[in-house]
């Protein structure tokens, strides 16, 4: 039921979840760099008409409305993080995702995703398209698992988008930089 | 029993408001709870009823929670409430 509160995106984020977490308990960090700002937009521009808000619209109109709502549909209530970082989301994402590892937790869930800047702003901000990826990372090696290596990597480069994540976790390329966040990743075999 | 023209209205409006994709006027049984069992609507859904009644019917609800709780209770007590209060 709570389902048709999110847009394509949102659904197909819980979805991804539902299958990384079948038992949906883990700590979710969901990091976007622009949310939904379609939503948000458009509620500025009926306040501005004087038009009674929408409290569905609004309680969406956060940046945790996502994995708010699957907190919710799924009954998970560990801890949820947004995050938004102004291009350095993905090196954001792993920085909170090593700090919850090193603190004990054994397996968590990472979202990134975003959406296109609605057009009142496009010409400000990179363009984006809709995608979302999920992951499942733990401290410990598991059946299939890969192990993350970060390095230093000088600056300067594209900002990474969800996009960029997938093409790389499906093998178009060896290593991901986030090059305002000077942080660059590789996959490697736990096979040794 | 027969639903009303203004129960349709209603059954429509609560579709169309929220967003309810899978459901169709006849799948609302106007005597079945509307919230939590039945419908299954949460109190989200309860304010933005609220705003589509004002919008529509020009009814303003009190914010006293017992009569809204009754008003709000299945499509028969809603439609009984537009009967009573509607301006437009």
């Amino acid at each position: 039921m709570l389902r048709r509160r999110l847009n394509l995106l949102g659904r197909a984020i819980c979805d991804m979840l539902a299958t990384l977490d079948p038992e949906a308990d883990r700590i979710v960090l969901h990091a976007s760099r622009h949310g939904d700002g379609e939503r948000t937009l458009e509620m500025l521009y009926g306040l501005n008409e004087g038009e009674p808000l929408s409290p569905a619209r609004f309680g969406l109109s956060v940046h945790n409305a996502t994995a708010g709502v699957y907190s919710i549909a799924s009954g998970n209530r560990r801890s949820q993080q947004a995050i938004a970082a102004s291009g350095g989301e993905w090196a954001a994402l792993i920085a909170e995702a090593s700090g919850y590892l090193a603190d004990g937790q054994p397996s968590l869930l990472l979202v990134f995703s975003d959406q296109p800047v609605p057009q009142r702003f496009a010409a400000y901000a990179p363009a984006s398209l809709s995608a979302a990826v999920a992951l499942r990372v733990g401290s410990q090696p598991t059946e299939g698992a890969r192990r993350l290596v970060e390095a230093a990597t000088p600056a300067g480069g594209t900002t990474l988008q969800p996009l960029d994540v997938i093409d790389w976790l499906m093998g178009s390329h060896q290593r991901i930089a986030c090059p305002i966040s000077r942080r660059g990743w590789q996959l490697e075999s736990l096979r040794s | 029993m027969t639903t009303t023209a203004l129960e349709h209205e209603l059954k429509q409006m609560i579709i169309e408001t929220l967003e309810l994709e899978d459901v169709t006027p006849d799948d609302i049984d106007p005597e079945e709870p509307l919230f939590v069992e039945g419908l299954g609507l949460d109190s989200i859904d309860a304010l933005e009823l609220g705003l589509a009644l004002q919008k529509r019917y020009g009814i303003t609800l009190e914010s006293e929670a017992e009569s809204s709780r009754q008003h709000f209770a299945n499509l028969k007590s809603l439609a009984a409430l537009v009967e009573s209060r509607r301006q437009k």
